[in-house]
């Protein structure tokens, strides 16, 4: 299983991360999440009055706004922007602000390299390939740190992993552009994030798995076997303990300043 | 049924449900006494209104579904070729009452400089305000683009269609594959359906003869012209029908707490909302396993299960694939 | 998506003899038919189970499918009103020509399927309301509006919308000397003028007539003689009759519409009269 990576990691190692809220003043909450070269930068806004356009008055809805580097949006933008909205829908309580609106605006600020949009519709495929896996997982990360500074009521955090498959059938977590114009098939996952509970942990499982083996969204790039893809998920439950590590440890750190903003 | 026929009639009935809620409930239970009336038809209707999700996880105990379908089961589904005259090749699905259209038109154009030797498949799915009460003509649903996106992208990575076939100078022209998809009635598993009538209408499409000027503009000779020989042999002698290799195919499940419930109804997406979208291609390798977000989480066991359904799913679509393609061969 | 406008669409080179229409008098029509002669019809009603009613028409070649959404709330912008609202919209799939649209609305059609049917529903029996009926033109073969029309007057039968009488439409071409009635595309792109009718058949009333360039004042009562004398009026009534369960579901929700007593002479004399009046205006 030894991969040599060009950055030389190892193949279960993810990127440095960091992660910093309250980077916006204006915003009910804000965060700013980095991902090796990947920058993105969250705010949240709300919960505002009224639902969206036939959204279920008995809930919060959850909208999801997608500023990419350069350009207008399209339609990879507008997928993001679907994909972010049911993912953040599945992990907020939703019945405790009903009739209300929370926007959660997302820009990027850096992603990785120079792919912007290529004009080229041959390169289209290789395009998407590899923005997506760099940039879905990261502003899922983003999202959910901004929703705990803007103290949105949350079930649990999403944390999200990218997952290639080589041509070999190895996996490499959270590969860069460089590795990833040589696989063949991705796979980004996201997970709720491990609980520390003083309850018993048999209380915490379902059906005899742990909550955080459920995953929240999968999506997948690329053809590959059944079981590599059952494989990735593994590997990607076992990377997603250390991130939700990294990301409590990130936002409880936080808590002691976290004084009113605004007077 | 006719689910959203009724529609209008909400208000009257919340306002009289309102008051006999409790007696309701029992109702459904199963203790309704056979005098099966109208007014007891009244009752279980309002009550699958005004409780959606009780009403089904009623059934669902029972593993079965209101239109009678177990859970794991996929609504009938028919194919015809060749639906459109005007276009080079088409196709009509029907999901249960999801209906899609899909026909494709070959365009010439010049490849591009980094892929001399390559066509181009462009993918476009359209949802008119025919298909569903839900959307209004100027403003395009908001599923719409994010189903071109997802068929594009599972069209292309599986690579179904080998874009070298699609060349027919190398470097001086090639053919552009301009697929559009027309939902012509919308009652759930969109995907699947619109996959299916994309991967139809490939297998029904036949290129045009053509043959290249001395401008070097390629141009349309019809079947008349080939068998009187009259001009030069059709550029694309021989060449005329795709080879598709790895046929993507597609189910649809709800994850509702421990139940899978295949290829679901627009009324079903409403209720249970966590779902999921299983690809895999004609030899079992999987496309894409799709779950955006959702109450329920997937564990091991739910994935392996939809992964399992989707399989015994694909081979019956290959069939009626085939099928169709038989019949069209007879004719 | 990039490169769009460098594709082009093949042209099929010609070798059909042109204007073979024009002068001579007993040419035949490419599809074989009698110069009054309709095209194979195929109805049916139900199409689209989202929507309250629906319906699928097919004229040759020429495919269309009507669904009706309603009477619902009118959007918020709307003001009062006594009386329902009508909102009409016709559209064509990017590949309903033959050489590739852009699949978007048909504004001109939109408002001539708006005219055609205003005055055949009963508005005020859904006050304050808007019935939604939306056409999407799978293939043009030819005659489009009209068919657009007889096919949304049925989807709005089977939607149970009120309706002073079923809507029935065709168009007439004027080929040269000759007229044809029902024209594909390809004899629409010959014609010197056409004409497009659109009427009540129980009622004797006509609730549109179009007429568009050159009609010779001989001609136009030429083509009123055409049009009273071959029944055209008639054909999917005709049909609706051959096929009682479509009947059936027209008439369900208003039987007092129901033709009480045998169809035929008042009629003709009512039609003659009306494109003479309308075709004289628009001549």
């Amino acid at each position: 299983m030894e991969v040599d990576r060009v950055d030389g990691r190892t193949p279960n190692q993810l990127r440095p991360l960091t992660c910093s809220r309250n980077v916006l003043n204006r915003a009910h909450g804000s965060a700013r999440w980095s991902q090796g070269d990947t920058i993105l930068l969250a705010a949240v806004y709300g919960p505002k009055a009224g639902t969206r356009k036939n959204g279920n008055p008995e809930k919060a809805s959850i909208e999801v706004i997608w500023k990419p580097k350069t350009g207008q949006i399209g339609k990879e933008e507008k997928e993001y922007e679907m994909i972010l909205e049911r993912t953040l829908q599945s992990i907020c309580l939703l019945t405790v602000n009903p009739n209300t609106t929370t926007s959660i605006i997302l820009q990027v600020v850096n992603d990785d390299g120079a792919v912007s949009f290529l004009e080229n519709y041959v390169m289209f495929k290789m395009a998407y390939l590899t923005k997506k896996v760099q940039l879905l997982p990261s502003a899922i990360n983003a999202a959910s740190a901004a929703l705990v500074d803007a103290g949105i009521p949350l079930k649990h955090l999403a944390v999200a992993i990218s997952c290639g498959l080589e041509e070999s059938g190895s996996v490499l977590l959270d590969p860069t552009k460089l590795e990833e114009q040589k696989m063949k098939a991705f796979a980004y996952l996201v997970f709720p994030n491990s609980v520390a509970s003083i309850l018993p942990e048999a209380s915490l499982q379902v059906e005899g798995e742990l909550l955080e083996h459920g995953m929240i969204t999968s999506v997948t790039h690329g053809v590959m076997s059944v079981d590599s893809y059952l494989h990735c998920l593994e590997r990607g439950r076992s990377a997603s303990a250390k991130m939700s590590d990294f990301l409590r440890r990130s936002l409880q750190s936080r808590v002691p300043n976290d004084l009113p903003k605004t007077g | 049924m006719r689910f959203f026929k009724k529609t209008t009639w909400a208000p009257s009935l919340r306002r009289l449900s309102g008051l006999r809620r409790e007696e309701k409930q029992e109702d459904i239970m199963g203790l309704t006494d056979a005098s099966g009336d109208l007014a007891g038809e009244m009752e279980v209707d309002a009550f699958r209104r005004l409780f959606p999700l009780r009403f089904y996880e009623r059934h669902l105990l029972e593993s079965i579904r209101p239109d009678a379908r177990p859970l794991g089961k996929a609504r009938d589904t028919t194919m015809a070729l060749g639906a459109v005259a005007s276009a080079d090749g088409s196709a009509l699905v029907k999901i249960g009452h999801t209906t899609m259209l899909a026909a494709i038109k070959m365009e010439v154009m010049t490849p591009a400089s980094e892929s001399p030797g390559e066509g181009c498949i462009a993918i476009d799915f359209h949802m008119p305000p025919i298909c569903s009460p839900l959307i209004r003509p100027g403003r395009p649903a908001e599923a719409a683009p994010v189903l071109s996106k997802q068929l594009t992208d599972i069209i292309l990575s599986s690579e179904m269609v080998d874009l070298k076939e699609l060349c027919l100078i190398p470097g001086k022209a090639a053919w552009m594959a301009y697929l559009d998809i027309y939902c012509l009635d919308a009652d759930g598993a969109l995907f699947d359906a619109a996959l299916l009538s994309a991967v139809a209408a490939f297998s029904h499409l036949c290129i045009p003869a053509v043959s290249v000027n001395d401008e070097g503009r390629v141009f349309a000779i019809s079947e008349e012209q080939i068998e009187g020989k009259s001009l030069k042999e059709p550029l694309n002698k021989g060449k005329r029908k795709l080879t598709l290799s790895c046929t993507p195919l597609a189910l649809t499940c709800i994850l509702h707490k421990k139940y899978i419930l295949a290829d679901p109804t627009a009324e079903e997406e409403s209720i249970m909302e966590t779902l999921a979208t299983v690809v895999l291609d004609m030899s079992g390798r999987l496309v894409s396993f799709y779950k955006p977000g959702g109450t329920f989480l997937a564990y091991t066991s739910a994935v392996q299960d939809c992964i399992s359904l989707t399989r015994q799913r694909v081979k019956e679509l290959q069939e009626i694939l085939t099928e169709a393609i038989a019949d069209l061969e007879l004719d | 998506m990039a490169g769009k406008s460098s594709t082009y669409s093949l042209k099929k080179q010609h070798r059909l003899k042109k204007p073979l229409f024009k002068d001579l008098v007993d040419w035949v029509r490419p599809d074989t038919r009698g110069f009054h002669q309709c095209r194979p019809a195929f109805l049916r009603t139900g199409a689209v189970n989202a929507a309250s009613g629906s319906a699928y028409v097919e004229f040759g070649s020429t495919k269309v499918i009507v669904s009706v959404f309603g009477p619902r709330e009118s959007k918020k912008a709307m003001l009062y009103s006594d009386i329902g609202r009508l909102n009409c919209n016709v559209s064509y799939t990017t590949f309903a020509t033959s050489i590739r649209g852009q699949g978007s609305d048909h504004k001109e059609y939109s408002s001539m399927l708006h005219k055609a049917l205003e005055g055949a529903v009963m508005l005020e029996s859904f006050p304050k309301t808007t019935v939604d009926v939306f056409a999407l033109v799978l293939e043009s073969g030819g005659s489009d509006l009209p068919v657009v029309i007889s096919c949304a007057s049925l989807a709005l039968a089977d939607a149970g919308i009120m309706m002073y009488d079923l809507v029935t439409s065709v168009s007439v071409s004027c080929l040269g000397k000759n007229l044809v009635l029902d024209p594909i595309t390809e004899e629409e792109s010959y014609q010197d003028g056409s004409l497009m009718i659109t009427s009540m058949p129980s009622r004797n009333e006509v609730t549109q007539l179009t007429l568009t360039g050159e009609w010779s004042t001989p001609k136009i009562h030429e083509m009123a003689r055409v049009i009273t004398t071959t029944r055209w009026l008639r054909p999917y009534c005709d049909y609706i009759e051959d096929e009682g369960h479509l009947r059936s579901t027209c008439f369900k929700l208003h039987p007092e519409l129901r033709p009480k007593n045998g169809r035929g002479k008042p009629r003709i004399a009512a039609i003659s009269e009306v494109p003479f009046s309308s075709g004289e205006g628009g001549a």
